[in-house]
């Protein structure tokens, strides 16, 4: 997935600590306005005093005695409260392409594979639907794979009776069926395409189809894709592609039941029906999204054995228990960072991401939780994720793309730890290629030559590749363009950090910005001079991040650079169907090293994730990959009951205060107006 | 009165067509196809997808006027035809961004619209016509002399400063409301008190100065003069005589205000979470839904004129002297 910009800069805020609460009856305020007020005609004080305490009856009417809790009771049921930034875009499998719509629908439906919940480095896959790993053919064409018996879809009015029924194999032939429909609209598509045998046949019958306002027939057979029984799915490859196993973990290809998508159409995406530990139990639009535990969820059970480390942590305490652990997750539609920080101070978020608005009140320059957190108990976690945010150069340019010392040169001069220290609060760990951590062959111990600062070796590659000083054989200063896809204040910030770099070493930059749609256009068109990008994974395997230089993925393709060099392409095309063993980590360190070498991108940052938890919150740990984890999660509903009601007592007496500073202010100046006047 | 009421109605089509024109050249000219396409497919469509769905849409349809179609159908197999239609038989389609039928949508987002905007409005009015008949029986007092300080004071800081303040000392320091949420029916009172409030102290003021004006002007009449030599009490003279003479500039200002209660609040609503049509019209502009924001325009301005010809109509119920002509 490309991403514009991993704007967690830094910022301020002087949000002070909590207030401790006196209560105070409301008598004593009321009294000391009657008190001051007597100068004033006796009628005008009458008025007066009605206003006063209107406006302060107004005020405590409602609050007073309830607090600022902001949910419905939740009786016995355990609860998980977090929030979503805008709600999600719909909840079709087919069509989910963005991480936030696709982190609820993971609760929900279920694919055949799924991520291990605590496993990392690799990320670990282990079957969900499916009753075992994928049995694949001596010529990794063919993929048979054993379906779970007696796992039920929810209970739902599209089935008949309203019960759910049992899960078979062609539910899966048809989730995939639906991906390659065109009418779907499906953003997955890609990931299948003329991958299976006689896939792209159905895809283009649905294109055509399309055309003639026709729906696409389900029951047509696609060769390579096959339920062999009611248990057992057969998948064949036009070519061998190791990376089907994480396509089959993702929602794109979970289990879709057929009633549920007849009887709902349109509507569809707004009524999920899956076989997910959860199920969707209200969505009001900008308001609230509730899931409730799924009562026919097949028996799945915390896991017993996770990564080092993970026992002293306590996220083995759960083993055995049957999943999930809460009843209910409320999710609350916050698009503003502010009062969603809020709400996590006040105990009504669970768990929380940190804006670079709040970042110096909750973090101290060590990277440490400040006092104030420490002493609520939360806790930090720090997690760095597999994406990687570079500057590209267009290698079909004149100039950048002719020569690679000039490359080189720019990237010494780029100063990627000053960056994670100003734009990033520290958040970051410089990239040194494209594979990320957490990725098959990512090498924490490799460094690239070419990464900066290092300007006086910037300056001397510079002038070997004819522009001493920044001057060109024409005697101009060397002029270079520089696309963002965004004009935001951190954008922006970040390209004259650029501007001044290479103006270090002589070369002027011109900074465009653009919009989002028009940056990918022109990315299309192969338009742009050096970018600002980055790529957050897909699916856990280096291809995901290696393919972004293979020749024939040049944009429009996700090639964003045109490179094209034979033998990478070569190493790239052999590497990408093999399992992960020596040789092909032997070749992943080849390819990284020429790619570093011919200087395509200067390769910037993997983004750190700093994530806060209360101490009520169980079994957490974040995973890099969108899934179903919340199942996992569980909550001390007691303790969290204890703290909020501790957090928040309402405070009467500064607002007694506020009100009788707000009354008597203008009678004291009144007073005064007319001693002045007197005295005059 | 009902050849007048048709004659206004008719008024109203040049502005509707217009407001049409206007949502169209903003909202299809200027931002291609292609792009619309791109967001509906997501990163990975190829070409082919793409062109797919443009011509699924109508998007490559000409603009205003088709050579290639015979007769009628060359000016009404267009973007434009097929726009006027959506909008003039509220069948809007669904949202490009949610699928959601815009229709519902709407209809949906009015109720936690009404609960704000509704308690806003009468408690506006009724506090403000009282303050500014208290101000203007103390006239020249240092009473009014506050009141229309702090009005004004009120007034001229932007709604902006209350909403963040009002969260950060209200809510969180004094922890007497929750910051940011909704819930329905009676229990959405805790969370409507503080937008409420912050729009009441941001609107009076200029009701206030406004109505306070009005008063003054009425006071100094010869009616008033004579209602005093007559023995009158001054409270009688200022709630029968003033007020009831004074209706005619209140009801401009007040009755053309009432069909946007339906539209809610813009920014209330985005920062205290009401999840009504404000929300949803900031939530269509950020992510670019042409489909939910013509819409949306198009309700505004038949709600403009209908607000319109209700203050026309109300007139004629205050002042017996006003006939429709």
């Amino acid at each position: 997935m490309k991403y514009e910009s991993n704007d967690n800069g830094n910022g301020e805020s002087n949000l002070s600590t909590t207030l401790r609460s006196i209560r105070l009856g409301t008598g004593r305020a009321g009294g000391s306005g009657r008190g001051v007020g007597g100068s004033l005609q006796p009628s005008a004080f009458r008025i007066h005093n009605f206003a006063f305490i209107l406006l302060f009856a107004m005020l405590l009417a409602a609050p007073g005695g309830c607090s600022n809790d902001p949910y419905p009771s939740p009786g016995g049921k355990k609860v998980i409260y977090a929030a979503l930034g805008e709600d999600p875009h719909g909840l079709d499998p087919a069509q989910i392409g963005d991480t936030l719509s696709g982190a609820v629908a993971a609760q929900i439906y279920d694919a055949l594979y799924e991520y291990h919940y605590l496993k990392r480095n690799p990320y670990e896959l282990k079957p969900a639907l499916a009753a075992a790993m994928p049995s694949v053919s001596e010529d990794r064409l063919t993929y048979t794979i054993p379906i779970k018996r007696g796992v039920y879809f929810q209970d739902d009015p599209c089935f008949k009776g309203g019960k759910g029924r049992e899960v078979t194999a062609e539910d899966f032939v048809y989730s995939i069926k639906r991906l390659a429909d065109v009418a779907n609209k499906p953003r997955g598509w890609w990931l299948l395409e003329g991958k299976v045998v006689g896939l792209d046949e159905f895809h283009q019958r649905s294109v055509d189809l399309l055309k003639e306002e026709e729906r696409m027939d389900y029951e047509s057979p696609v060769e390579g894709l096959k339920a062999l029984d009611r248990y057992t799915l057969q998948i064949r490859l036009k070519e061998p592609y190791p990376q089907l196993k994480y396509v089959l973990a993702m929602t794109y290809t979970a289990a879709t039941p057929r009633e549920a998508v007849d009887k709902y159409k349109d509507e569809f995406q707004n009524h999920p029906v899956g076989t997910g530990p959860f199920r969707l139990a209200e969505w009001s639009k900008r308001w609230r999204l509730i899931l409730e535990r799924n009562p026919t969820y097949r028996d799945e059970y915390y896991p017993a054995e996770g990564a080092p480390g993970d026992r002293e942590a306590g996220l083995l305490d759960a083993a055995g228990k049957k999943l999930p652990m809460v009843d209910e997750v409320y999710y609350t539609i916050m698009y503003e960072a502010q009062p969603a920080w809020l709400y996590f101070k006040q105990g009504y978020r669970d768990v929380s991401g940190i804006s670079k608005d709040n970042f110096q009140e909750a973090i101290t320059p060590n990277k440490e939780l400040t006092g104030e957190f420490e002493r609520m108990g939360v806790k930090l976690i720090k997690q760095v994720e597999s994406d990687v945010y570079y500057i590209g150069f267009n290698m079909r340019d004149p100039v950048v793309g002719a020569s690679k010392k000039l490359r080189q040169a720019m990237s010494l001069a780029f100063d990627t730890p000053w960056r994670i220290e100003h734009f990033m609060n520290g958040r970051g760990v410089s990239a040194q290629g494209p594979v990320p951590p957490g990725i098959f062959g990512y090498d924490p111990a490799y460094k690239n030559p070419y990464k900066g600062p290092d300007l006086e070796k910037a300056r001397r590659l510079l002038a070997e590749a004819g522009y001493p000083g920044g001057i060109g054989e024409d005697g101009k200063r060397l002029e270079i363009n520089y696309d963002i896809g965004s004009a935001g204040p951190g954008a922006v910030q970040r390209a004259r950090a650029f501007q001044n770099e290479m103006d270090e070493i002589g070369i002027k930059v011109n900074v465009k910005t653009n919009t989002w749609a028009e940056f990918l256009r022109k990315t299309d068109k192969g338009a742009l001079q050096v970018f600002r990008l980055g790529w957050v994974l897909d699916y856990p395997d280096p291809q995901n991040f290696l393919q972004l230089f293979y020749g024939a993925n040049k944009a429009p393709g996700p090639n964003n650079t045109l490179y094209d060099n034979p033998e990478y392409n070569a190493l790239y095309e052999k590497m990408k169907s093999m399992e992960d063993n020596p040789e092909r980590l032997r070749i992943i360190r080849k390819m990284v090293g020429i790619l570093v070498e011919d200087a395509v991108w200067i390769p910037g940052t993997h983004s750190v994730s700093y994530i806060l938890k209360h101490q009520w919150v169980r079994n957490f740990k974040p995973h890099g990959i969108t899934g179903g984890y919340l199942k996992y999660r569980d909550v001390d509903v007691e303790l969290r009951r204890r703290l909020r009601r501790q957090w928040n007592r309402p405070n009467y007496t500064a607002l007694g205060g506020i009100l009788v500073a707000f009354i008597a202010a203008p009678i004291f100046l009144t007073f005064l107006g007319k001693r002045i006047g007197r005295r005059a | 009165m009902t050849a007048y009421i048709i004659r206004r109605a008719l008024y109203t089509i040049p502005l509707v067509i217009g407001v049409c024109l206007i949502t169209f050249l903003l909202f299809e000219v200027l931002y291609s196809p292609e792009l619309r396409a791109r967001r509906e497919l997501g990163r990975h469509a190829d070409k082919k997808q793409i062109q797919e769905i443009i011509e699924r849409e109508g998007w490559d349809k000409p603009l205003f006027f088709n050579r290639q179609a015979p007769g009628f159908a060359k000016v009404r197999d267009t973007r434009f035809a097929d726009h006027m239609t959506r909008l003039l038989t509220f069948h809007f389609g669904r949202s490009e961004k949610t699928h959601e039928d815009i229709g519902r949508k709407i209809r949906r987002g009015m109720v936690p619209s009404l609960t704000l905007t509704v308690p806003i409005f009468a408690l506006g009015l009724v506090v403000s016509i009282c303050l500014s008949l208290a101000v203007a029986f103390f006239r020249g007092t240092y009473l009014d002399l506050w009141v229309v300080v702090i009005c004004v004071a009120f007034m001229s800081v932007s709604v902006l400063v209350y909403i963040l303040g009002g969260q950060f000392l209200l809510a969180q320091h004094l922890k007497l409301f929750p910051i940011y949420g909704y819930a329905r029916g009676i229990n959405s009172a805790k969370f409507l008190l503080l937008p409420v409030l912050i729009a009441l102290l941001k609107g009076l003021g200029g009701d206030v100065r406004f109505y306070r004006t009005i008063f003054l002007e009425q006071i100094n009449q010869d009616y008033v003069r004579t209602a005093r030599a007559k023995g009158l009490a001054e409270h009688v003279i200022l709630l029968k005589h003033v007020l009831k003479n004074s209706m005619i500039p209140i009801l401009t200002r007040t009755v053309l205000a009432i069909p946007f209660l339906f539209m809610g609040s813009l920014l209330l609503e985005r920062f205290f979470g009401i999840p009504g049509l404000g929300n949803m019209t900031i939530e269509a502009v950020e992510s670019a839904d042409f489909k939910v924001l013509s819409a949306m325009v198009y309700i505004g301005a038949l709600l403009f004129a209908a607000g319109n010809l209700a203050t026309d109509i109300s007139y004629t119920l205050v002042d017996p002297r006003i006939r429709f002509r």
